[in-house]
């Protein structure tokens, strides 16, 4: 019988996190770049949950570590909504490739 | 410290203290207040100096003046060392500085007040600015220099004030220093006083190498041990090299000699003796209550004062020169006084002739008769140079006397005191009487003692009988029978029987003597140095008894000129008037020209030779010379009349009527104005030319001087312009030169390549560094991502074993 084990919860993890990273990569609006930046930290939620499950000896650190993410993704969710606010305010737009004042 | 040091000290202190208010607050406080605050502060410096003089007189009467004159020169204030030599500030507390100290501050008090009238009616301004205060603010720098002078009881103190007075008198000559001639006059004096002080640093050199203090009573008795013992200045040959060759050799007694001298020469300048009169005269540019104050009655005799207070350090022969001197100024400065037209410089020259007559005493050793005639002389000379100003204010700023005449009825009180003035300058008394001013007691004794001197200098002098008979003979050995031949070990009897009484005497007054400690081991110091004295040549007595014919006739002729006859000028005349606050102080001047002069001043002077002189020649005057420590003696001395009868007499013929005769003269040739002296002047052409140019001393120095001074500066500049310039020059050259290359090739090439350089280092680094930064989040989260990568795959490369494994493992076996 197949037995989901943590190796396969890592795999699930990884491609999350690949794909995140690639939205951020390929993405020029503002928004999408979010949404990756969620999936990224959403794989790594993955990992904690996963690694907590199987850690011999049991308890809950990794479920909390989870929590904490959460909660900080929606603050920063919240900061990064208004960051996108005001790039749209100045820049009429929420392309982030138009941002590019301070390139070397 | 006695009460009379703090007395005196604290009356310095308050001309300070008006000098630093002056000066800071001097504007806010304005016309006439500023003139006010120093009136006040000379007036509490009178008030103490009187308390001190009634005090000291009393001291006197009980006999305890001595001991507080030692118990001063014990008490001194350590203050610096010069080399192993300590040098003490101290208060030099005797009759002598008593006196003098009361003299300038009343005199002073009442020229000050003077002043505020005076310079009430002057205008003042320069550039918008009052100097006003100013005035008064030098006025009281020089009185605290003056008052310092006078109490100091160390020459380096004594030369510091000294100085400190003549930096005055150039800044209250140089007052109306917008005027070319005053500033000129007050560079002359302060520059021919220069010369003098040059003499007189010397001769503090010498005091201070050769008798190793300059403590004026340490620096005596080590002078009078040194003769006795003919060590230190006296003990040997000195060669005199110059730029390793030897010149000559001088004897010590010589060295002394020019000790002596260089300290007079001081005085010299100070007091204006020839040669280096010639700016007193010019002085005169300066505002006449500072003529009164400085360049008649105080500054100028501080020169006089000079030599009283060194006298023990002269030789003989230093003497003979000081008398010498002294005798040609007072002669040539009177011939000149004759033929002056402009009052101030009448009064000036009369001056000069009178410092004469007190240098010349000081050079016969007529201690008292040179300082009595000082304080005389100060009063009346203050009194008739206030009464000049008082003329020249009231006519419109006038001096010419030709111009005046007939001011009698416009300024009676000024013509009135100003008579005195010339009466007693004139030595108006009737001969063998006490009846007489000021100026005929002193001006007589001068005269006895340089008649003295000059006549009967080698005779034994005859015993004077009554009480004081044994004195006489033990002092007429000091004084008389010491021949030059004698060597002075060689001692008479005379001297012995003067012993005994020195040591009775310290027998009987132990106490107060015991502090006296000093005059007692050398009570014959002086008198031993003067035993080996000359006569006086016959010519200088002649001299200053011609002069005191001459005295009269020019001071008649200034007073008559100026106040009596026909106005010679109307508008003048028109002009003229009194004050009240300048003719006041001329009253008390001259009220006090009448009542002090005798009085007072003749016995404390005569107090203070026999304390502070050893009491040798100084008394000679009387033909009594007392041992210092007796005080039967010294009250003799103190109130003596003159007992030299034979001198008297002589002098009662010869000069008793000289004020009547010239005054006769005077009036003859004058009375009617000025014809028959023009005319009597055309008739003795050459001379009368060459005492108006005054000897011609000015082109004299005028062409070897200042010519000489210039022809130095010129080979100075052309040095300059052709050597030190070329020098220059060329270094400006060499330098220009190595910049030009330094510019070119090292500045260019080496300094800016290397900096170049650096700077396009950097912008090809930054340039490389530069790139990555797209600023495109795109690009950033590749970066991060690939760098993440790189780093697992090193990690994984790098050791395949574990890191990775460890999970891939932990995954395998969950």
């Amino acid at each position: 019988m197949f037995i989901v084990g943590l190796t396969h919860y890592l795999i699930l993890a990884a491609v999350l996190f690949c794909c995140g990273v690639f939205v951020m990569m390929t993405k020029r609006n503002a928004i999408g770049i979010l949404m990756g930046v969620e999936l990224v930290l959403n794989s790594v939620n993955v990992n904690f949950v996963a690694f907590d499950r199987y850690r011999p000896g049991g308890g809950f650190d990794g479920q909390i570590a989870a929590l904490f993410v959460i909660v900080l993704a929606a603050a920063e969710a919240a900061v990064a909504v208004a960051i996108c606010m005001n790039v749209y305010k100045n820049l009429n737009t929420i392309d982030v490739d138009r941002g590019d004042a301070l390139h070397g | 410290m006695s009460n009379y040091e703090t007395y005196l000290t604290l009356g310095v202190a308050i001309q300070l203290a008006s000098f630093f208010l002056l000066m800071l607050f001097g504007p806010r406080l304005g016309k006439p207040w500023a003139g006010w605050v120093a009136v006040a502060a000379m007036a509490s410096a009178c008030g103490l100096a009187t308390i001190t003089l009634v005090g000291w007189m009393g001291e006197i009467e009980n006999g305890t003046a001595a001991a507080l004159t030692a118990a001063a020169a014990h008490n001194q204030f350590h203050w610096a060392d010069i080399g192993k030599m300590p040098v003490n500030i101290g208060v030099k507390l005797d009759s002598l500085t008593v006196i003098m100290y009361f003299m300038v501050t009343f005199i002073a008090t009442w020229i000050f007040v003077f002043s505020v009238g005076y310079m009430a009616g002057h205008s003042d301004e320069v550039a918008g600015k009052s100097k006003f205060h100013r005035f008064f603010c030098y006025l009281s720098l020089f009185a605290f220099s003056m008052l310092g002078l006078v109490i100091s009881s160390n020459l380096l103190f004594l030369f510091i004030f000294w100085e400190l007075v003549g930096l005055c008198s150039y800044l209250l000559i140089g007052f109306y220093f917008d005027k070319k001639f005053a500033s000129d006059a007050a560079m002359k004096a302060f520059i021919t006083n220069r010369v003098g002080d040059f003499g007189f640093i010397f001769g503090l050199m010498m005091v201070f190498f050769f008798l190793g203090t300059l403590d004026l009573d340490g620096a005596a008795r080590v002078f009078a041990d040194q003769f006795h013992s003919q060590a230190g200045i006296f003990g040997r040959e000195y060669d005199i090299n110059l730029l390793g060759w030897h010149v000559s050799s001088v004897s010590g007694t010589t060295l002394a000699t020019m000790m002596g001298i260089g300290l007079f020469c001081g005085a010299m300048g100070k007091s204006a003796q020839f040669p280096l009169q010639v700016w007193l005269p010019d002085a005169m540019a300066g505002p006449t209550p500072v003529s009164a104050l400085i360049h008649a009655a105080t500054m100028v005799a501080a020169g006089v004062y000079l030599v009283a207070r060194v006298f023990r350090l002269l030789t003989p022969e230093a003497q003979m020169f000081i008398a010498a001197v002294g005798c040609i100024t007072l002669t040539a400065m009177a011939l000149i006084a004759i033929v002056q037209t402009d009052i101030k410089k009448c009064l000036a020259y009369s001056t000069l002739s009178q410092l004469g007559y007190m240098v010349f005493a000081m050079g016969c050793g007529a201690w008292i008769a040179a300082l009595f005639h000082l304080m005389t002389h100060a009063f009346f000379k203050a009194m008739m140079f206030l009464g000049s100003g008082q003329v020249i204010e009231g006519c419109h700023h006038e001096q010419d006397m030709r111009k005046m005449g007939g001011l009698m009825r416009k300024m009676p009180v000024t013509g009135f005191t100003f008579l005195i003035g010339v009466l007693a300058i004139s030595g108006f008394g009737i001969p063998k009487t006490d009846i007489g001013l000021g100026g005929f007691f002193s001006k007589d004794e001068i005269l006895a003692v340089a008649w003295d001197r000059a006549y009967m200098w080698d005779e034994p002098i005859e015993d004077h009988g009554g009480h004081h008979a044994d004195i006489a003979s033990a002092s007429a050995f000091q004084l008389v029978s010491f021949s030059p031949d004698q060597e002075h070990g060689d001692h008479g009897g005379g001297h012995d029987e003067g012993r005994d009484t020195h040591t009775e005497s310290a027998g009987e007054h132990g106490d107060a003597h015991a502090a006296h400690g000093p005059v007692i081991e050398q009570p014959h110091g002086k008198a031993a140095i003067m035993a080996g004295v000359s006569a006086l040549p016959r010519w200088m007595f002649w001299c200053a008894l011609i002069t005191a014919y001459v005295t009269p006739f020019y001071m008649m002729r200034c007073w008559w000129l100026t106040f009596m006859g026909k106005p010679r000028d109307q508008h003048v005349h028109d002009h003229a008037h009194e004050s009240p606050m300048m003719w006041f102080p001329l009253v008390v001047l001259a009220v006090f020209t009448f009542v002090c002069s005798y009085a007072i001043f003749r016995p404390l002077i005569a107090d203070a030779a026999v304390v502070a002189s050893d009491a040798v020649m100084v008394v000679g005057l009387d033909g009594v010379a007392v041992p210092s420590n007796d005080p039967v003696a010294r009250s003799e001395a103190a109130g003596a009349f003159i007992h030299l009868h034979e001198a008297h007499d002589f002098l009662a013929y010869a000069v008793g009527g000289s004020w009547l005769i010239s005054f006769i003269v005077a009036f003859l040739i004058y009375r009617n104005g000025l014809e028959v002296g023009a005319k009597l002047k055309s008739a003795f052409g050459p001379i009368a030319t060459l005492l108006e140019r005054k000897y011609y001393f000015d082109e004299i120095y005028g062409f070897f001087l200042v010519m000489g001074c210039r022809a130095v500066a010129q080979v100075c500049r052309a040095f300059d312009t052709y050597f030190v310039d070329m020098l220059a020059n060329l270094s400006a050259k060499i330098t220009e030169r190595f910049a030009a290359f330094s510019g070119r090739a090292v500045d260019a090439y080496v300094v800016d390549g290397v900096f170049n350089g650096i700077a396009a280092t950097s912008m090809d680094v930054s340039d490389v560094f530069r790139s990555p930064q797209t600023g495109r989040i795109r690009n950033y989260v590749l970066f991060a991502t690939g760098g993440a990568a790189i780093v697992i795959l090193v990690l994984l490369f790098i050791d395949g074993s574990s890191g990775p494994g460890v999970v891939l493992g932990a995954s395998g076996g969950g």
